[in-house]
């Protein structure tokens, strides 16, 4: 070849891939609160890196947000063994990282022992750290790999919703990546610049490449409300978080571009602490120990109202520890605790609590005062701590609301136990029994209202104790339903959480979006970013 | 300027009855959440609109004036007297007392306030009455206020140590105690009226903004501080004039007290 | 005449050594002494030094200072307070920088009255108004209720010299107590103190730098040059016949006409004083 038709080739060459990379979906923008901590998807911690994650990384199968069924991606198909140690799967051929380096079982056995290594305490890692011991990888053929566990690891494929593949050869190491879009540019505290991956795999039905979009530019943006301001300006093309309050406006101020997907996994929930260890008055941990103080103050509530003004009708009343937005794990024989004064003075007599001149008084002669801690500087739970004020002194009780600033308060609920009763949210990533391990087992760290116990201290713990091992245990997904329902169960009627409401997801979405789908689990807009267009001639072919 | 006089003492005394009379007047407890109108317009039960809460905004500002006009202008005393004392006695005698008083100030102004505001939270127990507790913050606020005035009030103290008139009152055997506080204090009374003054309104808005940390003034009760706050944000400016009557008092009262103030000062 | 004052003293500043060394002199009771020198000789360290208040100016003195009968020097500073203001009185250059400018008149005479007085408000009162109308001034409420920049510079350098002769002290230590006024005041608050002295018996150390002033109310004049007396005679002499140099430099800085009334009448009438001594 002469070195004329070397450079006319070169030429043609730039044309196809220029062409091929220019979608015409244009860019889409929207903001993260902070500065990503990290780009490599083994340590990553924090939101705003999980967020850059999630878009630029490929997983070898993914939790479809929409319709909460496990998707194959890099995989196409995996197995899990019986004794749930070992999971092999079958990849994709012929993919290459955004830098060109080709994927192969290589890079699925260099990231898996890269998640494991100890060294480097990986978060995402934890998930998988059952039991002592290394992780085995097997490369049966470049297309083809298993991977086995020191221990066996209960819905180990669900796990694998976090894992981005990372290259083993290519120089660019983490930032070559196998998602729809990489980092191309970024600067720290301004935006971060993403381009759409010219080698993503992906193509629509008719079988065009993805991702519509040519590139995402995230501004790092910490003020809510200028976050709000620059949608309503158009400045930003999504909010994928929008407080109840704001959504309002949002709905005012641009008619239809407010997004309500309905309930989320999230709950607001109050506890009482019940730790021996605890330097409150004993006579307030034998009321906080009572079952029947916690369902008399459970229903003293009225979340409904809770729902209807400080959510604005956008979240609703919580029934346990699952939200209906778990549709498998979810046990629908359960309701919500009906709000019923009169049943709660009823329950509270039980136990010798009486109401005495609007007061109550527990059967020493105690007057039923408490505080309830919370983190300050959050409205939203300012607000329902107020409300719940009121409800409480309609039976008498009279409740004291502590905001403190978030160190001090998982300071004192988690260290010195030094508080009565607790206000506050959980953010549930993700769906069923497997997070709620360390919560619910009696031994564990966040069984909030008396960790770490030695044994169970109530029949009803080790009954708990009992079932969660037993759905981890099993692979069985009817028998490991039987079992969790059954926790929901003793859960609501026990009452260690006081649930009181699920918020509903809400976002702002700019009406020039296409093919947005909001769903319930987070990223509640951009789940589906590689087929989210701006151009509707882009998105509708 | 008689008229601007008459209608400062026209605010204040207006202000202060309402303040008296706030459990008389009040259409409402400055608690009671009337839950099928949150965020209410004006009206003829409401007359400033209700709350996110539902809550009486008129009965809550009442409430909330009462609080801050009692609490603030006290926590101001209290660290005007400081600054006082201490940036007077130590400009006044100088030397090591000077050093050592003005080495505790500045101490005092580089302290790490809020790790010390978080341990005296931490240090309150959690039953405190709300009441207490805006009391407390307070006099937290009025005790660490002092540094900066004391160094001013110090600096004018040294200059009229050495002044004339105080050799002229040593001069007719006058004792130093007697001089400190007979020559020189009315002397500095006007540097400690101003730092009175415009401590006021900084103690109103930082009681507010220690509510992240967990003290000042807790639901329910409001104070001005508390009612500022909510409009902060988003939300709360749009379209909703009658939120911003607080902020009108709060101005219109201060104002009020340094137009008496000004008419009050000394001839010169 | 009967000794009331006879001191021998050296002082010092921090940073500036020897500014009086060894001044001697001596007044009797009810004598008018002037003490002439230049700016910077040292004549307001004298005057601080006699209320051993000079530490206030960072300078201290040594030597004896005997005033009737006591050395002052051996003193408790207790005792010191008792003395001043009471035994010994001073007026200072500038009346309106010497009165205190946030206290109303009357205020201030009460606290000077009550520094060495225990009475009721009513001999309190009694005692400043008849003060105030020694040195001529009303001495109605509304005078009182004055604050210092409410009166001409006369009134206040009456008020300071009322103040300071409230309880009658056996010496006043007037320190350039003209040299802010203009002439008509000044021969007036001139012939207040050669009033005040024959009236009570009162002996003053007359400070200034103006020799004709001096010489217009002074029995005696005594001369201070680079922090020590040079000269000390009878008024008369001192222009007669001066001795010391500095002293005859001064006599022949005055007019003629001046020095010659002068000589005519030791005791010169206020007029020509001020006339003389206007610069």
């Amino acid at each position: 070849m002469n070195s004329r038709s070397r450079v006319l080739l070169s030429l043609i060459f730039f044309f196809v891939t220029t062409l091929a990379s220019a979608q015409g979906g244009g860019q889409l923008r929207f903001c993260l609160r902070s500065d990503p901590k990290t780009f490599d998807p083994v340590l990553v911690d924090d939101d705003p890196s999980e967020r850059v994650r999630y878009i630029t990384g490929g997983f070898l199968m993914r939790l479809n947000r929409f319709t909460q069924q496990l998707e194959p991606e890099l995989a196409t198909s995996w197995k899990v063994s019986k004794d749930g140690r070992t999971i092999s799967f079958r990849l994709r051929e012929g993919l290459r990282f955004s830098d060109g380096t080709p994927f192969s079982a290589d890079d699925v056995a260099f990231t898996m022992q890269r998640l494991m290594d100890l060294s480097l305490h990986s978060p995402t890692g934890d998930a998988f750290r059952s039991g002592d011991g290394k992780v085995q990888t097997q490369v049966l053929a470049p297309n083809k790999i298993s991977v086995t566990f020191p221990a066996p690891i209960a819905s180990l494929d669900q796990h694998f919703d976090q894992v981005a593949i990372m290259s083993a050869k290519s120089p660019k190491k983490e930032m070559a990546v196998l998602g729809p879009f990489y980092v191309s540019d970024y600067k720290a505290g301004s935006y971060l610049q993403l381009n759409r991956n010219p080698n993503y795999w992906k193509h629509d039905e008719n079988g065009r490449q993805l991702p519509y979009l040519d590139s995402v530019r995230l501004d790092i943006q910490g003020n809510r409300d200028t976050e709000m301001l620059r949608f309503l300006r158009g400045e930003i093309d999504l909010v994928d978080n929008v407080d109840a309050e704001y959504y309002s406006r949002v709905q005012t101020e641009q008619a239809g571009s407010g997004h309500d997907s309905g309930v989320t996994l999230d709950p607001e929930q109050v506890w009482f602490n019940q730790t021996p260890k605890s330097p409150i008055p004993a006579y307030k941990r034998a009321w906080f120990r009572s079952t029947n103080f916690r369902v008399a103050i459970w229903q003293a509530l009225n979340r409904d109202d809770i729902a209807r003004i400080v959510y604005r009708g956008r979240a609703q009343s919580a029934v346990g520890m699952l939200s209906p937005a778990d549709k498998f794990w979810f046990n629908t024989r359960l309701t919500t605790h009906s709000y019923d004064r009169q049943g709660a003075l009823k329950l509270l007599a039980q136990d010798g609590f009486r109401l005495q001149n609007g007061q109550l008084f527990d059967r020493d002669g105690h007057l039923v005062e408490f505080s309830l801690v919370t983190g300050a500087g959050n409205k939203t739970r300012e607000r329902i701590a107020t409300m719940m004020q009121q409800d409480l002194s309609q039976i008498g009780i009279k409740l004291n609301v502590v905001p403190l600033d978030f160190p001090s308060l998982i300071e004192r609920i988690t260290r010195t136990y030094d508080y009565e009763a607790c206000l506050l949210g959980l953010t549930n990533m993700s769906l069923g029994p497997d997070a709620q391990m360390n919560v619910w087992l009696s031994s564990a760290d966040n069984h909030q209202w008396n960790p770490r116990q030695k044994q169970p201290e109530t029949a009803w713990e080790a009954e708990i104790d009992r079932l969660m091992r037993t759905q981890a245990s099993s692979l069985d997904p009817k028998k490991r339903k039987e079992a969790f329902d059954r926790v929901q169960q003793i859960a609501w009627e026990q009452a260690p959480f006081i649930y009181l409401v699920n918020r509903h997801a809400l976002s702002a979405i700019s009406p020039k979006l296409h093919n947005a789908q909001p769903a319930v689990l987070q990223p509640y807009v951009y789940w589906n970013i590689d087929r989210i267009s701006k151009s509707a001639e882009v998105a509708s072919k | 300027m008689i008229w601007m006089r008459n209608i400062a003492i026209g605010v204040l005394a207006m202000t202060f009855a309402a303040c008296l009379l706030a459990g008389t007047i009040a259409p409402a407890s400055y608690a009671m959440q009337f839950r099928e109108e949150p965020d209410a317009a004006p009206s003829h039960q409401h007359w400033l609109g209700t709350d996110d809460l539902g809550r009486d905004r008129f009965s809550r500002l009442l409430q909330g004036t009462r609080i801050s006009l009692l609490l603030a202008p006290a926590a101001a005393f209290l660290t005007s007297v400081l600054a006082g004392l201490i940036g007077g006695i130590a400009g006044y005698w100088g030397g090591w007392t000077e050093r050592v008083l003005m080495a505790a100030a500045d101490l005092v102004l580089s302290l790490p306030w809020l790790f010390l505001l978080l341990t005296a939270r931490a240090l309150m127990p959690l039953n405190v009455s709300p009441m207490n507790s805006v009391a407390i913050t307070f006099l937290i606020l009025g005790l660490l206020g002092w540094a900066a005035a004391a160094r001013v009030v110090c600096a004018g103290a040294r200059s009229l140590r050495a002044s004339d008139f105080s050799l002229q009152a040593r001069a007719m055997g006058c004792g130093e105690a007697r001089l400190l506080f007979r020559h020189v204090a009315p002397n500095l009374q006007p540097m400690l009226l101003t730092q009175f003054w415009i401590s006021i309104p900084v103690f109103i808005l930082a009681e507010a903004n220690l509510g992240i940390l967990g003290l000042g003034v807790v639901e329910p009760l409001p104070s001005w501080g508390s009612l500022l706050k909510e409009l902060s944000g988003l939300t709360a400016i749009s379209g909703q004039p009658w939120v911003f009557v607080p902020l009108l008092l709060l101005i219109a009262v201060v104002t009020s007290f340094q137009v008496l103030l000004v008419d009050q000062e000394l001839p010169s | 005449m009967e000794s009331l004052l006879k001191l021998s003293l050296s002082a010092h500043y921090a940073n500036k050594p020897a500014v009086l060394r060894e001044v001697t002199f001596e007044i009797g009771r009810g004598e008018i002494l002037g003490l002439v020198g230049p700016s910077g000789c040292g004549k307001s360290t004298l005057s601080l030094a006699i209320l051993r208040l000079l530490h206030l100016k960072r300078g201290a003195a040594t030597g004896s200072i005997e005033f009737q009968g006591r050395d002052l020097m051996l003193l408790r500073e207790s005792e010191m307070r008792a003395l001043r203001g009471k035994e010994i009185g001073l007026v200072l250059q500038s009346p309106l920088a010497s009165l205190n400018p946030a206290l109303r008149i009357g205020t201030q005479l009460a606290e000077a009255w009550r520094a060495h007085v225990k009475s009721s408000r009513e001999d309190c009162n009694e005692a400043i108004r008849q003060m105030l109308s020694t040195v001529s001034l009303p001495s109605d409420d509304e005078f009182l209720r004055r604050y210092p920049s409410q009166m001409s510079v006369g009134q206040a350098q009456r008020v300071l010299i009322g103040m300071a002769v409230l309880h009658r002290p056996a010496l006043l230590l007037a320190d350039e107590p003209t040299s802010a006024l203009d002439p008509v005041t000044q021969s007036e608050i001139l012939r207040l103190f050669a009033n005040l002295s024959q009236r009570f018996n009162m002996s003053i150390l007359y400070i200034s730098h103006d020799l004709l002033s001096v010489a217009a109310i002074s029995h005696r004049v005594a001369v201070l040059s680079a922090g020590q007396i040079v000269e000390c005679a009878e008024t008369a002499q001192v222009f007669r016949n001066p001795q010391h140099p500095y002293t005859r430099a001064l006599v022949d800085s005055i007019p003629l006409q001046a020095l010659n009334e002068l000589a005519g009448n030791q005791h010169a009438t206020a007029r020509t004083a001020a006339a003389g001594s206007s610069k």
